[in-house]
């Protein structure tokens, strides 16, 4: 390559959520490319100089220096292409204040690629097209999953932009298949699962007498955990001695109603957020990662949990299948089925010690192979490069 | 302050916003009190368009909500009103406060907070859900009115869970309570209340409005329907998942949901994942006369809540000679008598329901006949508003 691509890596808020930062970190210590993040700014991080920061505290007068600064600079620097975009903007009503802060910026800086982290807004970046700029969409989470099936005006809007995006990069092969379903083409997609490395902390042996069972997660109804909890009711009813906690949901009223509900205040607690490194200890002492999702692309709560060698339990949901083969390096059961789930949690814990040291070490490879940070980056580099 | 001799008693009704139209228990009771020569106070947070033209006197909070140099002004016109205008009934609900080891800081926001109720004068204060009782435990006290709080479910039973310890000092004091069942009532005497200070009046409904001349629908494919908001408790995903059991059987149905929220995308959702989508309709919320309408083109109602603290539109669906199967949360199985008037099927079990469903079609016309016809007159003598009103109005003289 004889200059660094320019790609502009937006979700909407600096800094983004932790994947979407482990992508940002990874390319710009790849050396190969410039990274520049538009936006919100709410907290600023140590980037290295490839990154450059072109975002805007969420206060008026940040705001209004922004767009002073671009439109000034816009106007002497870039005049026509200036126009062109207030002639766009206006076709699509879109010529408020805030859509200039928005979008000025990066006309001014054009980057070589504009990667969209989130598909709802794909309708207001896809003009960066008229001024050569390839826009590249993530097919990720809920926004492709379910919401367009609830919501026909959205569903609509993916029909009538997705065929016009230049490459989507998809986080599982089902996401893929269900972006297809908008008119994504198969051509134009790209499979690059999310990586990372985990250091184990240190360990801490389960030495009570109860199967410890967790679940890491935010308490949306997506991630199913009504229906674990129905299942809780199940093997408490069957006399099975254990305990499950849920990671990050507290607070939430649903939950903590079907817990005194079933009678499972003993059984069940509900832990706020926790910080990573905590997380990672809980998961080390659990005997078992339960995901019992409705719908994921890949989730990463188990990945971490297979990179620490917890035995993982997943619903055959989104993308799961792509990572677990049930029983060789972790379990599967149906989706919205909590009989099964209550089934498979006590066949797991009859396993003996060396067949879930054989189940976990074999996750820790799958893991490691498919969903390491070098492949990620490689893979999102070469993506980027191809188009 | 002296209080001006008077013919009827007043009630004070404590409420967050003024009722709006569709919610017919507190107009429907404020008319009854009226009608048997209460005076009725309603104190609300804030007023909203069209509430002058309310029935009774409204008094309104200041709006406290944002640090600003307006809430600032307020609490100063406040605390300036406690000290001059009445501070006899300041100053023993200061002393009550203290005595309930209310802090300094929150007492004065206390006076701040209340000072539009205080300044009125009430022979009963009623507060019309529970929470709206939390902070404002001695206000009634101060005034030298009784004390009530209404009971309606979710405050009993959802709101201790965010609000842990919430009706601790409320529950100490020797105040009436009113709740919806008797349900309601164990479960509000498992917190120390005596039972004599806890009188239950159900919901009532228009039985006039909600009667049908028309004979049940006798549409090929199964018509099934429920009226309630898109919320959690009322159960959809297990009703969704019957469905699903439904139609693995082969049984042709379509299912109408009346009502809006905010959890339409996980219900579609569910309905999608489950397979039923294309049986399901979504009015979103209905006026009263369509929801009249597609009660009667409908022939089983289903209510299968996680909670509930009555249902008025269990009653509705009853009056129009629905068949009604509900779940067993709280006050439903008070609502429906088992195999009497209708169904009950315990919670969170969706096969049970799905297996209710198919015995009810399957049952001999004559049955269902009395089934509707017991229900219908039950819902005539035992849930009308004047039978409602003259509780409220027995409640409010003992």
């Amino acid at each position: 390559m004889n200059h660094k691509l320019k790609i502009a890596i937006y979700s909407g808020v600096i800094p983004s959520s932790t994947f979407i930062e482990r992508l940002i970190t990874g390319l710009s210590i790849s050396n190969q490319c410039e990274i520049y993040l538009f936006g919100a700014e709410q907290q600023k991080l140590p980037y290295n100089n490839n990154v450059k920061i072109v975002g805007y505290r969420n206060s008026k007068l940040s705001k209004f220096i922004q767009l002073v600064k671009y439109s000034i600079l816009l106007f002497f620097f870039k005049g026509k292409d200036k126009k062109k975009l207030d002639a766009i903007l206006k076709s699509k009503n879109r010529k408020t204040r805030l859509d200039k802060v928005k979008f000025y910026p990066v006309l001014w800086c054009q980057p070589d690629i504009f990667h969209l982290q989130w598909a709802k807004g794909i309708e207001d970046w896809i003009w960066l097209q008229e001024f050569g700029v390839k826009v590249v969409l993530s097919l990720r989470g809920t926004q492709i999953n379910h919401s367009p099936i609830a919501d026909k005006a959205l569903a609509a809007m993916y029909r009538r932009e997705f065929p016009k995006v230049d490459a989507f990069h998809a986080v599982s092969k089902a996401m893929a298949l269900e972006a297809q379903k908008y008119g994504a083409k198969d051509s134009k997609i790209k499979v690059i699962y999310s990586g990372f490395e985990i250091e184990p902390a240190t360990p801490i042996k389960n030495k009570e007498d109860v199967f410890k069972i967790i679940s890491v997660g935010r308490p949306h109804w997506i991630k199913g955990y009504t229906y674990a909890l129905d299942a809780c009711k199940l093997l408490k009813d069957s006399g099975f001695k254990f305990q499950y906690t849920i990671v990050g949901a507290h607070g939430n009223i649903e939950l903590a109603y079907q817990i005194k509900d079933l009678g499972l205040q003993n059984e069940v607690a509900l832990l706020g957020k926790q910080p990573f490194n905590d997380v990672k200890e809980i998961m080390q002492s659990s005997d078992l990662l339960v995901l019992p999702s409705l719908n994921e692309g890949i989730a990463n709560v188990v990945l971490e949990a297979m990179y620490l060698k917890t035995l993982v339990l997943t619903t055959d949901c989104g993308g799961m299948l792509e990572v677990i083969d049930d029983g060789v390096n972790g379990f599967v059961v149906p989706i919205r089925d909590a009989k099964n789930l209550a089934k498979k949690i006590l066949e797991i814990s009859t396993l003996s010690t060396n067949q879930i040291e054989k189940i976990c070490t074999c996750a820790l490879h799958t893991v490691k192979k498919q969903h390491n940070e070098k492949q990620m980056i490689s893979g999102m580099l070469q993506f980027y490069q191809d188009l | 302050m002296k209080q001006k001799a008077k013919k009827h008693k007043t009630i004070g009704l404590v409420l967050s916003t003024v009722p709006k139209y569709s919610e017919t228990f507190f107009r429907n009771k404020i008319k009854g009190l009226q009608k048997h020569g209460f005076e009725v106070i309603l104190f609300v947070d804030y007023f909203k368009k069209g509430d002058a033209d309310f029935s009774c006197k409204i008094v309104a909070a200041n709006n406290y909500s944002s640090v600003s140099y307006l809430s600032l002004w307020h609490s100063f016109k406040a605390l300036v009103k406690s000290a001059f205008i009445h501070p006899a009934r300041s100053l023993r609900l200061f002393r009550l406060n203290k005595k309930d080891k209310v802090t300094f800081t929150n007492n004065i926001k206390q006076l701040v907070l209340n000072q539009f109720i205080l300044a009125e004068n009430v022979d009963w204060l009623h507060f019309g859900f529970g929470m709206l009782a939390v902070n404002r435990e001695n206000v009634a006290n101060a005034m030298h009115a009784k004390m009530a709080v209404s009971f309606r479910g979710f405050d009993l039973y959802l709101s201790p869970l965010k609000h842990k310890n919430c009706y601790k000092v409320l529950f100490k004091k020797a105040i009436r309570y009113h709740v919806l069942s008797n349900e309601m009532k164990h479960d509000l005497m498992a917190y120390a209340i005596n039972s004599n200070q806890i009188q239950v009046i159900t919901p009532a409904i228009d039985t006039k409005l909600f009667q049908s001349e028309k004979s049940p629908s006798n549409s090929k494919q199964l018509q099934l329907v429920t009226v309630a908001r898109q919320h959690w408790k009322k159960g959809f995903i297990y009703t969704l998942e019957a469905l699903a059991y439904l139609k693995q059987k082969g049984i042709d149905f379509q299912y109408t949901i009346i009502g809006a929220g905010s959890e339409q995308e996980r219900i579609t959702f569910a309905a999608y994942q489950l397979g039923v989508l294309e049986n399901i309709t979504f009015t979103g919320k209905l006026p009263q006369e369509e929801v009249k309408a597609t009660l009667e083109q409908s022939s089983i109602y289903i209510q299968y809540s996680i909670q509930e603290g009555f249902c008025n539109a269990v009653l509705e669906a009853q009056a129009l000679g629905l068949l009604c199967v509900v779940s067993n949360a709280e006050g439903l199985s008070e609502n429906i008598l088992d195999k009497i008037t209708g169904w009950v099927v315990p919670k969170r079990q969706p096969i049970l329901l799905a297996e209710k469903i198919i015995e009810i079609i399957n049952l001999p016309e004559d049955i269902k006949k009395n089934i509707r016809t017991t229900a219908i007159e039950r819902v005539k003598n035992e849930f009308n508003l004047e039978k409602q009103q003259d509780e409220f109005v027995r409640f409010y003289q003992n």
